[in-house]
């Protein structure tokens, strides 16, 4: 593999989890190594219990012409694009503080999720490659 | 030296340079990938993708839309 791309995934609203998913996948197809810290709001995306992920408010007018977009171009759902960046070698790890915050432990996070990490161990893993906030 | 193909028709971007990569994962130093696919973002990915890994493109070409594409295998 050559090169990394780390993605810290924050936002917890739906337009921001399509671009996780893109990235990610298209990443990992470019023999990059991937990881995603997924933290604040975004945690919420990531529960074994499923919770609806919702547009923003300024969003709400276009985004069923959006999603009718995706669905006739067959655009995968980002949790299926990141599950595809996995396939192919990507890691996801949750922010221990915010989990704390949520009161969650990595039972009742997906299984998509690798582990629960300190922020500091994601700086190191990413360290000389390419980062996004996103 | 195999020929494989792979058949990304219909797919969004990121999903031909995906079916791509799963390819190239497989493929062996001096086989040839061909990928069908009708996302025009794929002739530009394709040379990206080419340049990252160290692969060889040796044809894009664009018919009515449906865009065939040839790799060489030249590291693996």
């Amino acid at each position: 593999m050559t090169g990394k791309f780390s993605i810290i995934m924050y936002s917890g609203t739906a337009d921001k989890f399509i671009p996780l998913g893109v990235l990610a996948q298209a990443a990992a197809a470019m023999e990059m190594k991937v990881e995603v810290f997924v933290t604040g709001f975004a945690l919420l995306g990531f529960t074994k219990q499923k919770q609806d992920i919702p547009f923003p408010e300024e969003f709400k007018g276009m985004a069923p012409k959006v999603m009718e977009g995706m669905k006739k171009n067959k655009v995968p759902s980002w949790y299926e694009m990141l599950k595809q960046a996995k396939e192919m070698g990507a890691h996801v790890y949750a922010c221990s503080m915010m989990a704390g915050v949520m009161g969650l432990t990595k039972n009742d996070l997906d299984p998509v999720v690798d582990d629960i990490v300190g922020a500091a161990t994601f700086l190191q893993h990413a360290e000389g490659g390419q980062v996004i906030f996103i | 030296m195999a020929e494989v193909s792979v058949d990304a028709r219909g797919a969004a971007c990121p999903g031909p340079i995906t079916e791509l990569s799963k390819a190239y994962r497989n493929s062996h130093v001096g086989d040839t990938i061909t990928i069908l696919a009708t996302d025009q973002g794929i002739k530009s990915d394709v040379q990206a993708w080419a340049e990252r890994t160290g692969n060889k493109v040796l044809e894009i070409r664009d018919e009515a839309g449906v865009i065939t594409v040839r790799i060489q295998v030249l590291k693996r």
